[in-house]
């Protein structure tokens, strides 16, 4: 009864599903690109055409920036019930990954337990305390987040978050979700030719989507990934394993990475981390890689654009997220200064750095609408990096 | 083997878009078309089958796995599905989009709002 997916990547924990689950699961795939490509546009029409013109003619003045396009659609009938859909849209996705999750949980439980392969290894912390902003609100509505266990060696949510990255990206970050690293890795490449590193981190990096690429782009490196929740990691190991990369995951909280030494690590990664963090965990991370990174290192951070970057409509979708998603940083993260974060945390201003990376895959799919539309992460065909080098 | 429940509802408040009753209906709408796309699936795995062999067992249709060419005729019947289901906010796309017509562009709408202050 079980049935192979032919467009992500399967492997020795992937939770199959049956036909009828795959039906459900594709019905999300549908029901999200139908919103993103013929519902959501028109929220800009609404604007122009009514919620905005009614806010000059309340205010007398035309609403320029994301806050004040925020204030107008407040109350605008289209983008409120395209709202409501979006909403559902994710809420039907986490449910539709966790059926067969929940049917088929002990044999996943069982197949991480035995998994081995490529010589990885994983060292779980059970005392490491999960930090407020993943316990206050479960990030992006999956309910559990990253770190709460329903059974003894539990990698249900790393299976569920496995699934719906790919259900939630429409499959536009390719069949092992791997566009961020990848897309990361081109960046790496283009500007910093003669990094050679023998040992690299991957912060938060949860089932790693992102982490694997790392593995092909710099095979004589060492490759170390971190999160704080361990279902995730049980996953990302055992995926890994049977996916024949060789990675040492650890169960830690960027803020405090005293397991490892100081200068150990020639380049450290995240990807879609920062906006998952807070104010002042961001802070800590920076000055933790500060420490970690040797001399001429590079932390490197990948995300979507600063809303400063773009105009005030499409900061004003993207922005969506941070109320909408339980994306409680969302909208802080994107005011990031790449230069002011790196001189507060001890990094000199001037080796700060950032840019844009046009998206690594390039499947006819990705031939995405340039247009933040709303759950679109990837909406610009880019993704956004920054990061510091470590004098 | 018991059923290992996970968490249902996601911490952290709902936001509300629409009037809370309207929410619900909306949500329940949606998972019933959910529900009618996975079982015109499970239909045409069945007609499938039919087409090759004239006796088919239960399993026969839990086991079915399309080809990546009625993979692709599924994806275009759900849009097709969508776009049924969700005419009324098309519809009220196609207002906007008349309404647009018949006024003024926006950013003369704002120019003209700067230069009246």
């Amino acid at each position: 009864m079980e049935r192979s997916l032919t467009s992500q990547q399967s492997h020795a924990v992937f939770p199959q599903p049956t036909a009828e689950e795959a039906s459900r699961q594709d019905f999300v795939r549908s029901l999200k690109l139908h919103l993103a490509n013929k519902v959501s546009t028109a929220n800009k029409l609404a604007f122009e055409v009514r919620a905005g013109r009614d806010y000059m003619a309340q205010t007398g003045k035309a609403a320029t920036t994301y806050q004040e396009i925020r204030d107008a659609m407040k109350h605008e009938p289209y983008f409120t019930f395209w709202s409501a859909m979006q909403r559902n849209s994710q809420e039907m996705m986490w449910k539709a990954c966790q059926l067969p999750v929940e049917r088929q949980l002990p044999s996943l439980i069982d197949s991480a337990r035995n998994s081995e392969g490529a010589g990885g290894t994983l060292e779980l912390n059970p005392e490491l305390e999960t930090p407020r902003y993943h316990k206050a609100v479960d990030i992006h509505c999956m309910p559990g987040g990253y770190h709460t266990e329903f059974a003894d060696d539990d990698v249900a949510n790393g299976a569920v978050y496995d699934r719906a990255v790919y259900l939630y990206a429409m499959g536009r970050m390719g069949e092992c979700n791997s566009d961020i690293g990848d897309t990361t890795i081109a960046y790496l490449k283009e500007h910093f030719p003669a990094l050679k590193p023998t040992r690299i981190l991957d912060l938060g990096c949860t089932v790693g989507h992102s982490t694997l690429p790392y593995a092909d782009a710099y095979p004589e490196a060492e490759l170390h990934a971190i999160d704080v929740g361990a279902p995730v990691l049980r996953y990302a190991h055992a995926r890994a394993e049977s996916m024949g990369k060789k990675v040492h995951f650890r169960q830690e909280n960027a803020e405090d990475m005293s397991c490892y030494e100081d200068e150990s690590f020639d380049l450290i990664v995240s990807h879609i981390l920062v906006h998952e963090t807070s104010h002042k965990a961001m802070r800590n991370i920076m000055r933790e890689c500060r420490r970690l990174l040797k001399p001429g290192g590079v932390v490197i951070h990948a995300e979507t654009p600063p809303y400063r970057d773009l105009p005030a409509y499409d900061a004003f979708m993207l922005d969506w997220d941070t109320r909408n998603n339980n994306e409680p940083y969302w909208g802080a993260s994107h005011e990031i200064e790449p230069a002011a974060i790196a001189e507060e945390t001890g990094f000199d201003p001037a080796k700060a750095f950032e840019g844009y990376q046009p998206s690594a895959f390039e499947a006819a799919e990705a031939k995405r609408a340039r247009v933040f539309q709303g759950g679109d992460f990837g909406g610009g065909g880019a993704w956004y990096v920054w990061g510091a080098v470590k004098d | 083997m018991e059923t290992i429940k996970l968490q249902q509802k996601a911490r952290g408040e709902r936001p509300q878009y629409l009037d809370a009753e309207v929410e619900k209906v909306l949500s329940i709408t949606m998972a019933l078309a959910g529900e009618v796309a996975v079982m015109r699936e499970r239909i045409d795995s069945i007609e499938r089958l039919l087409e090759k062999a004239a006796v088919i067992t239960r399993e026969d249709v839990g086991n079915y796995v399309p080809t990546a060419k009625e993979h692709a005729e599924r994806e275009a019947w759900r849009e097709g599905f969508l776009d049924v289901v969700l005419r009324v906010v098309t519809q009220e796309k196609e207002a906007l989009e008349e309404m647009a017509r018949g006024m003024e562009s926006y950013d003369e709408a704002v120019k003209r709002v700067e230069s009246a202050d």
